[in-house]
């Protein structure tokens, strides 16, 4: 059996899938976060699934490419039952993407979630009238504490034993003229395509809507003859209204306001704090002091904790390097690999992860709480002058934390132009591993003033690129359209698996890679084999005033970023990194390392999303941005200035 | 007159919406289309965006195309 869970943007599908398939989905209080579609198999009910989660969308087959995937997944997969979620706070916005899922024709179960928020805001939906109208089941469910989810399923199960075929519901009946429009599409689809499974009707209302494309993305329809059809049709029908392109997503949006006023009770007038919170957060001063707060804020919380955890965890690994030292020979195959190993993972336990939790959580808690889309709003014109819109900033704010799942969160913009220049900036971000070297080596060791001026560094380098790249791409795009979501007290139940995801991804798939690493660089040096590699970067390691054995974690780090922090122990031999390098070698290795091409996961992410051509670009420029900004940092701190 | 040069919390409605397929159709999934009741209710400084609520719900809009949102002032 095929579950798909649809929904609009904020109404806690991920929440719902979480529930069931065990936090392998992420969950956020703003658009695009799942991007493409998540899918695995559960066992619900004592049944056995397979649950695609859907990045929330307004629309099916609508303007931007995740609704146009979305559409085209339901129309040419086969998926048995559909659970769309439904903020029951705020049902006339969900509603409209319901009415177009009843035209697909698949079995549906309808999830009224969050009606804790609803009652809070004074708000009774009655589920029974509810279910009435739409003719399918409705279950009431608070996603996020778990409450109606065995229920839920429960109903998916009844529902898919019951009868499978798809029933026929014509919930939406729009005016006569389209209606009669429709209904002669309809038979014209059937005729070129009887073999299509479909649903005629649903690619009828999409056809007259305006989107042809649809068409080419189901196989065996005959294009021509249809095209002309639904042009035709669609020119008799704008001729004569006063909304063109719209007048059907209209009719949608007055049905579903009619049947959430007629299902829904204000009991009393919901309190404004909402507003009041906005009146501050969004305020033209205090709104960026605010923001600028919560931005140092979030560094001292990262490195206090991270520094604070990170000495005592050293101290104890190398208490357990002696440990070895006393059992083996220091010159002995075994010690050698042992002690890679160790520096592996001590630098995981010790370096890394002291910095990454902290950091995860609080991304966690921004997200959910629903404060990124206010920092797109405030941040839209400072965007402007990089030659994007403020929705490109949440790609950026991502970024902070991986360039993967950032470049995913650039398909939130509609415009390819935009997509391109959003991704090259969040590939110039300091994810959370560039981070860890610039916290692990600048801030331990030179200070958190140094840190923050890397940071401050790399904004000023992504707005002068920026500035470069729209130059050279002129703008074409509208401008920046974002709900507003409202403020959600996060669970931490959520926060702490959402970052226990992410961290996951760094303990099983980059930390063996960091010991085996560790581990090959460690016999390298034991046979001899290093400098091989040393000389042929040597001519890199020489114009950034660095010593050559540091030639060989410059190429572990094009795999993972923090391996070249880890590498770099490992290479120089002592944690004491003070004794071996300079402060301005300390400063241009990673500054070299926070600019230099991307990791490989990011490389694939980039060839996925924007081809060959750009991935080569954005490897040339960054690497080209590294070396100059390394030599620079060389010729100014490397010279005894500091 | 255009949202651009409408004042914050005036009561305004929808009368036309100058652009092209796509735009009219992404606002409209946001419940934003001719006949919309709206208001601005607070725009970013240095010509940033606007918000502007309408049935409970807020968007933030760029000036871009809020200039090519005409609206008229309902009593």
């Amino acid at each position: 059996m095929k579950i798909a869970v649809v929904g609009t943007p904020n109404v806690g599908k991920s929440c719902i899938y979480n529930a069931v398939a065990g936090y392998k989905s992420m969950s956020s209080n703003f658009g695009g976060t799942t991007v493409r579609y998540e899918q695995s198999t559960v066992r619900v009910n004592g049944m056995v699934a397979e649950l695609v989660d859907f990045p929330g969308c307004y629309s099916l087959v609508g303007t931007d490419e995740i609704s146009l995937e979305l559409g085209e997944y339901l129309l040419t997969q086969s998926v048995d039952v559909v659970i769309n979620v439904v903020d029951a706070s705020h049902l006339d916005r969900s509603l409209p993407l319901t009415l177009e899922l009843l035209e697909l024709g698949h079995p549906m179960v309808l999830a009224l979630n969050m009606i804790d928020e609803a009652h809070a805001k004074g708000i009774e939906v009655d589920s029974e009238i509810l279910a009435d109208f739409l003719r399918v089941p409705v279950i009431d469910t608070i996603a996020s504490r778990n409450v109606g989810i065995p229920e839920l399923f429960q109903q998916v199960r009844n529902i898919y034993s019951k009868h499978r075929a798809s029933e026929k519901r014509h919930i939406v009946t729009y005016s006569n003229e389209v209606e009669s429009a429709l209904q002669s599409l309809t038979r014209e689809i059937v005729t070129s395509c009887p073999q299509c499974r479909m649903s005629s009707r649903f690619m009828a209302v999409k056809l007259l809507e305006g989107e042809t494309e649809l068409l080419q993305r189901v196989p065996g329809i005959h294009l021509n003859g249809i095209k002309q059809k639904v042009d035709v049709l669609r020119n008799n029908l704008m001729v004569n209204n006063n909304r063109p392109d719209t007048f059907m997503i209209s009719e949608r949006n007055v049905l579903a306001r009619h049947i959430a006023s007629s299902v829904t009770t204000q009991l009393e007038t919901p309190p404004h704090w909402r507003e009041r919170l906005d009146n501050v957060l969004l305020h033209p001063q205090w709104g960026y002091v605010i923001l600028g707060l919560t931005l140092v804020a979030v560094f001292y919380f990262v490195f206090g904790v991270g520094a604070y955890l990170e000495t005592p965890l050293l101290n104890l690994f190398h208490l357990l390097e002696e440990l070895l030292l006393s059992k083996f020979s220091a010159q002995s195959i075994t010690y050698t690999i042992l002690n890679g190993a160790l520096s592996g993972i001590s630098g995981g336990i010790a370096i890394v992860l002291p910095y990454l939790v902290p950091f995860f959580l609080v991304l966690g808690f921004l997200e959910d709480v629903g404060y990124l889309p206010r920092v797109a709003f405030l941040m839209d014109t400072f965007m402007h002058k990089i030659g994007l819109h403020g929705t490109a900033i949440m790609p950026a704010i991502i970024g902070y934390g991986c360039t993967v799942p950032a470049l995913f969160a650039t398909r939130i913009l509609p415009d390819k132009r935009d997509k391109i220049l959003a991704s090259v900036i969040a590939t110039l971000v300091p994810c959370s591993a560039r981070s860890v070297v610039i916290f692990g080596l600048v801030a331990f060791y030179l200070g958190a003033p140094a840190a923050i001026g890397i940071y401050i560094l790399n904004i000023v380098v992504i707005v002068i690129a920026g500035k470069a790249m729209s130059a050279l791409m002129p703008s074409l795009s509208p401008g920046m359209i974002m709900e507003m979501p409202p403020y959600r007290l996060p669970s931490l139940d959520t926060i702490v698996k959402k970052s226990w995801l992410r961290i996951r991804e760094f303990v099983v798939i980059a930390w063996p890679l960091l010991i085996a690493g560790s581990v090959v660089l460690a016999l390298a040096q034991y046979f001899h084999w290093v400098h091989w590699f040393n000389d042929v970067l040597s001519p890199l390691t020489i114009v950034l005033g660095l010593p050559a054995v540091l030639g060989t974690t410059l190429i572990f780090g094009v795999l993972r970023k923090e391996l070249s922090l880890i590498m770099l122990v490992q290479a120089i031999g002592t944690t004491e990194v003070l004794t071996v390098l300079s402060a301005g070698q300390i400063l241009t290795f990673t500054i070299f390392v926070t600019f230099y091409i991307p990791c490989l996961a990011t490389l694939a992410v980039l060839y996925n999303e924007l081809g060959l051509r750009w991935t080569l670009t954005v490897t040339g420029m960054t690497f080209g941005i590294a070396t100059l900004l390394g030599v620079l940092t060389h010729l100014i701190f490397g010279g005894g200035i500091l | 007159m255009t949202l651009l040069e409408a004042k914050s919390d005036e009561r305004l409605r929808i009368i036309d919406i100058m652009a092209g397929r796509q735009l009219r159709q992404s606002l409209a999934h946001l419940g934003i289309e001719i006949g919309s009741l709206i208001q601005v209710s607070r725009s970013a400084p240095l010509s940033g965006p606007l918000i502007i609520k309408y049935n409970e719900s807020e968007t933030a809009i760029g000036r871009g195309i809020a200039s090519k949102i005409v609206v008229e002032r309902v009593r």
